[in-house]
């Protein structure tokens, strides 16, 4: 196969260089000109996109644009594909892997900032800056947003603002971990719970969320109080596991 | 012989057939199958010898004999779906493993290529 790497176990280990994955799931629209901001704001970063089983010419257009592509013969969700990226940089031997959204909701400029604090941190979230100018959620979502929050301090004793955040950094701990832990169904706030519970080291860093470049929310307010409900229910359910350790 | 415990009976041998043929075909496990013809052999037994359901009713303190039937199945069939479910999400579980093993080892280097459909 042209291009093939064959087998991810055979890659020299680069232990120094950050990983940056990126999930995408039918993002031939916007993944191409988020890789190339990527490269351009971190040339040293190897990026991968985690195509989820699109459709579309998503992995094409990554690959055209200069990321390894890694993509899964079926759609498996946001958690399996996370797990997918973190196998990727364990294996390689990354020591620092860095999750973006694919619809560009993620700056990649922030990835500094969240890297930064892995220095003290096992997992660091990039949470939405409720004071800057960019993009903030409001209403509803807000709403949500503090809910799950709470819900999530309640449960684990984490501080995280912004637990429904995939931007997201990971240290050796972190890595070794969730690429063979996965969450759920409800990977973001599921994962925080869960780290707290494996005694990783969790913190965050505000940054500016853009508005997603492609696609739309399906949330309603019915969704919402069911979505809700069921996060709730899943995160409970996490603390009545047996806790897995790093 | 009541003529609706006849009917039973040839139900439950077609229904018992059905299995057969299926694990024949390999559209189904033995291990499934046996368990199904498990179930029809208490149906047939039930059919023939009617007196059975008075007495599972009595142990039961069912007062209304189909009642208690109907009780018996219901929780057989809660039990078997109860079963398919922790083995419908294990196979999830192992079929999310394949799929990234199978992406982790078909990874593709950065460069021009083909489309999926193409």
């Amino acid at each position: 196969m042209p291009g093939s790497m064959g087998d991810v176990r055979m890659m020299k280990p680069s232990s120094d260089q950050v990983v940056v994955f990126i999930l995408a799931f039918n993002e031939e629209a916007s993944i191409g000109a988020l890789v190339c901001e990527t490269r351009a704001k971190l040339p040293d970063a190897t990026i991968v996109v985690v195509d989820d089983g699109s459709v579309d010419a998503t992995a094409a257009r990554a690959s055209a644009a200069g990321a390894w592509v890694l993509r899964h013969p079926f759609n498996l969700g946001v958690a399996a594909s996370e797990a997918t990226g973190l196998k990727y940089a364990k294996r390689g031997g990354h020591r620092i892997a860095v999750r973006l959204d694919g619809d560009g909701q993620h700056d990649p400029a922030f990835v500094s900032e969240l890297v930064a604090q892995l220095s003290h941190a096992d997992l660091v979230v990039g949470a939405r800056s409720q004071d800057a100018k960019g993009y903030r959620a409001t209403g509803l979502r807000l709403i949500g947003a503090r809910y799950l929050a709470f819900v999530t301090r309640l449960l684990s004793g984490s501080r995280i603002t912004d637990v429904t955040s995939g931007f997201r950094a990971f240290g050796p701990a972190a890595i070794a971990y969730f690429s063979e832990h996965v969450p759920n169904d409800y990977p973001e706030p599921e994962s925080i719970v869960m780290a707290a519970r494996a005694g990783l080291r969790v913190t965050e860093v505000p940054v500016l969320m853009r508005r997603r470049e492609t696609g739309a929310s399906s949330l309603t307010f019915l969704r919402s109080m069911y979505y809700m409900a069921k996060v709730s229910f899943a995160l409970v359910l996490e603390t009545l596991r047996a806790p897995t350790r790093t | 012989m009541h003529r609706s415990s006849v009917i039973i009976l040839i139900a439950d041998f077609a229904l018992a057939l059905m299995m057969m043929h299926t694990a024949r075909r390999r559209r189904t496990s033995e291990r499934l199958v046996f368990g199904w013809l498990i179930v029809c052999a208490v149906i047939a037994a039930l059919a023939i010898w009617r007196e059975a359901i008075d007495v599972l009713a009595a142990a039961l303190d069912v007062h209304y004999p189909p009642s208690a039937l109907f009780l018996i199945a219901f929780a057989g069939l809660i039990a078997i779906v109860f079963k398919l479910s922790t083995e419908l999400a294990e196979d999830r579980r192992r079929l999310r493993r394949l799929a990234q093993e199978l992406a982790l080892l078909s990874a593709t280097a950065p460069g021009p290529q083909k489309d999926r459909d193409e």
